[in-house]
């Protein structure tokens, strides 16, 4: 086990060694010089070349990154350009909050994509199956800033119940946890209803109802635990997006996490907070991952990742 | 004498690159007429003001600091930052004039270089230090500081060589050279406001998110992402003389809210989570008019919505009778009528009426749109249609390169049909911003898209003076005529006389066709009626006499 993680941490690092490479070369291959930003086009060419300096981007490539590599080994992302202020600040001032939408969001997501999955599943090929299922399939295809304008123009404009870019408080939160929910609960739906079709009709399930066992646990004990692996695969990946910011929909409900941070660096081309949040978004990826992983143990006694060697 | 001065830094080279370009400087008004037609501040005011209660004020983009001296310079960040400050000079709302405001009065010498201003007493910052011709030095001492790294302000102020304050009440300012956009500049009551040197000192590397001014509002407290909030200065007693409260503000607080999504603002102004919305879109504003519980104010941009720039490295568009030819190929009313909702003004020149020195007449000798004419002129410079409808001399095919933005694709498409129709192939380049101003400083385009934001005719100087070509001067301009009357422009300090030549350089340009002038855009912004007496001028929200009602 110990070996195991250890080996994913490993290729963890290998693959955030790649992020920053990528990132680091994607940005300097974009034009717009980061110091001309800083000074503004009116600084002579002397402050430039100075800064430039003292930023070291006048050093190859090679080294700068070298120096950025050390820099994050340290936990030093950086200075934003914009703001002045370190990087690695800014992130984690932002974070709470994108956490915040991302937890409320999936568990309106898991809550109401297993119990519609379930739903589904159980009533196969009858009219609830049918209106669950289109449900999903709109959710699917529905834009989110679409939705999420949507949810504002009923629940806020017209309805008055919840603010609009209040801030994020609880009451601020229904609203965004609400079109995420909405949004990620599609797929969840359709994976569950597909898995527990596949289980419901397996002996094991026939044997538990056979022995007069309540329909609940029939439903939830036997069959379902059956079908959490691959929902929770997808969600963990949802997981990972969304700690990552939630981009579109934290525009439209201005909340002020790491995706709409990630914009504003991008428009006002602050390159090292740009570097931070995509390292830091793919460092979340590789840990959700990483526990994903190790879920799958807990919630399949078959997993064991102790002898792994090849197979599963 | 009508004048209005006012600085701002410059929001777009080419569209609105507020962030990233630095250019000072200032006034606007002239001849032009008032704009503020939503001004119904004097009907809205009816009732008695009351204390207390929040507005709530929606911008669409956050300030990177408040440690003004060291922002990189984004317009909103003046916006926000005046409302905790004030100028030595303020600019009359009506009459346009500049005029005396935490200075007393002043003065400027015969050569133009020395200019002397009797600082107001009874005036303290808001931790309790006293505001004197010290203080003041302090804050333009510290702009100029190259320690400061100061970005945005220092444009403002560079041309100062040294400030003296012989004594808590006297300011001298000595110029390297005469300046007259400083008189507009020193109306910014945003970037250049007194600053407390121990409120500095105090912050430390955190001063930026712990600013303290003069102003009717004292910073609070700010949410990155989402706010900064102000709470009122009950000390507050020195308004610029323009506003009818002559004390402290009357709400308790003011909250600046950040959304940058444009229907997520207008939600929240239509469910009543936030008060005011700035810088609304002319289709947006619309809606706005016919509702009871709204207010629309309106005004004309500070500065060209859109202009082409005519590469003069290009061997075609050197060509006078080219230039001319494509003037009268653009439509301007059809673009306004189908890109602005009819929301904008033609212009005929390199001037918006707004800024002082615009000069009337270019309205009556400027280009008009006459595709016939325009057509003969290029027949006239050889350029006949080939086979596929192109013009053409000597085999080569008038073929441009256009640089544009997105937001500017409808109006793009337009030009491109125009030109077309005229026989010119226009290949449209659409680009993101910082890009595309690289792309137009290497001088790589036939045509690009063009706006700026900006108070002072010396705008000509920055765009259009040989010694910018590598610089603003994207077009690459080459005329001593007009270089000798945008210089003279900066250095004659008297308005009367500015004016005069601000309309020749203006005939100049336009005799030249140096550009195609489009249109001068209007800004809209829209306060819910519970908020009372908001008034807006001159690119600002002005609230000393605001108040909100209660329902």
């Amino acid at each position: 086990m110990k070996q195991y993680l250890l080996k994913r941490l490993m290729s963890g690092l290998i693959v955030l060694v790649g992020v920053s490479l990528f990132s680091f070369a994607l940005i300097h291959l974009i034009p717009g010089d980061p110091v001309r930003i800083m000074l503004g086009e009116k600084a002579t060419k002397e402050r430039v070349e100075q800064l430039r300096e003292q930023m070291g981007l006048n050093k190859p490539l090679v080294v700068q990154y070298v120096n950025y590599a050390t820099g994050v080994l340290k936990g030093d992302l950086g200075t934003s350009l914009k703001t002045s202020r370190p990087v690695s600040m800014e992130i984690a001032q932002r974070f709470p909050a994108t956490l915040k939408m991302a937890v409320s969001g999936i568990v309106v997501a898991i809550v109401s994509g297993v119990i519609m999955g379930i739903l589904a599943a159980k009533y196969k090929d009858t009219f609830i199956d049918y209106a669950i299922m289109s449900m999903a399939t709109l959710g699917m295809s529905l834009p989110s800033f679409w939705l999420g304008l949507l949810v504002i123009m009923v629940f806020a404009v017209k309805l008055g119940w919840f603010p609009v870019a209040g801030g994020t408080g609880f009451i601020d939160l229904v609203m965004p946890a609400l079109t995420l929910g909405v949004l990620l609960s599609t797929t969840i739906s359709r994976l569950t209803r597909s898995g527990m079709v596949e289980v419901l009709s397996n002996d094991y399930i026939r044997t538990a109802r056979a022995k007069g066992m309540s329909e609940g646990i029939v439903l939830f004990r036997h069959a379902f635990r059956n079908v959490m692996i691959p929902v929770v695969a997808v969600v963990g990946l949802q997981i990972a997006a969304l700690l990552g910011g939630a981009v579109i929909v934290e525009q439209v409900f201005n909340w002020p996490g790491i995706g709409t941070l990630a914009i504003e660096a991008i428009s006002s081309r602050d390159f090292p907070m740009i570097q931070g949040i995509v390292l830091f978004m793919g460092a979340i990826y590789v840990i959700v991952n990483i526990c994903v992983d190790l879920l799958y143990a807990v919630l399949d006694p078959r997993i064991d990742y102790s002898t792994s060697k090849g197979g599963m | 004498m009508k004048k209005n001065h006012r600085t701002r830094f410059l929001k777009a080279g080419s569209l609105a690159l507020a962030t990233t370009l630095m250019v000072s400087a200032c006034s606007s008004g002239g001849d032009a007429p008032q704009q503020n037609k939503g001004d119904s501040a004097e009907n809205q005011a009816s009732g008695q003001p009351v204390t207390g209660g929040t507005i709530t004020v929606a911008f669409d983009r956050e300030p990177d600091t408040l440690d003004l001296h060291k922002s990189t310079g984004a317009s909103v960040v003046d916006e926000i930052a005046q409302f905790m400050g004030g100028a030595l000079l303020y600019t009359d709302p009506v009459s346009h004039e500049v005029k005396p405001y935490l200075a007393e009065s002043y003065n400027i010498s015969k050569d133009g270089k020395t200019w002397t201003f009797t600082i107001r007493s009874g005036i303290t910052f808001q931790d309790g230090t006293p505001f004197t011709a010290g203080a003041y030095k302090a804050t333009l001492d510290r702009i100029l500081d190259p320690k400061t790294e100061a970005k945005g302000t220092l444009a403002l102020v560079d041309t100062i060589k040294e400030v003296k304050a012989p004594n808590d009440n006297t300011l001298i300012l000595e110029l390297k050279e005469p300046f007259a956009p400083l008189l507009g500049n020193l109306t910014v009551n945003g970037w250049l406001q007194p600053l407390s040197m121990q409120a500095i000192e105090k912050g430390g590397a955190n001063y930026g998110r712990n600013p303290v001014g003069l102003g009717p509002w004292k910073f609070e407290s700010w949410q990155p992402g989402e706010s900064i909030t102000f709470t009122r200065n009950d000390q507050f007693k020195w308004p610029e003389p323009f506003y009818t409260n002559k004390g402290a503000v009357y709400p308790d607080k003011l909250v600046a809210k950040f959304i940058k999504n444009r229907q997520t603002m207008m939600a929240a102004l239509d469910s009543g989570s936030i008060d005011v919305a700035t810088l609304v879109p002319a289709k947006d504003a619309k809606k706005y008019k016919d509702k009871e519980n709204f207010e629309v104010l309106e005004q004309m941009k500070s500065g060209m919505g859109m202009y082409l720039h005519m590469n003069q490295n290009n061997e075609m568009l050197h060509d006078l009778q080219v230039r001319r030819a494509l003037n009268m190929a653009i439509n301007k009313d059809a673009i306004i009528q189908s890109a602005l909702q009819g929301e904008g003004v033609p212009a005929y020149g390199p001037l918006p009426p707004t800024i002082m020195g615009y000069d009337k007449a270019v309205e009556s000798y400027g280009y008009k749109y006459n595709m016939d004419e325009a057509k003969k002129l290029l027949d006239a410079a050889g350029y006949l249609p080939n086979a596929s409808g192109v013009r053409e001399k000597n085999g080569k095919e008038m073929q441009f390169m256009m640089l544009s933005v997105e937001a500017r694709s409808k109006e793009s498409q337009l030009v491109q049909a125009m030109l077309g129709e005229l026989g010119i192939k226009v290949k449209i380049n659409t680009m993101e911003q910082g890009a595309m101003m690289e792309a137009e400083l290497k001088g790589d385009f036939d045509l690009a898209v063009g706006g700026y934001s900006y108070f002072d005719p010396d705008i000509l100087y920055l765009f259009f003076h040989s010694s910018q070509i590598g610089s603003f001067n994207f077009a690459s301009i080459k005329d001593e005529t007009l270089d000798q009357l945008v210089v003279s422009g900066r250095t004659i300090i008297d308005p009367e006389e500015r004016k005069k030549i601000y309309a020749e350089a203006q005939k100049r340009m336009i005799d030249q066709a140096y550009l195609v002038p489009i249109y001068v855009d209007k800004q809209f912004t829209v306060v819910n009626k519970r908020v009372k007496g908001v008034k807006y001028s001159i690119d600002r929200l002005q609230l000393n006499d605001s108040w909100v009602s209660q329902q």
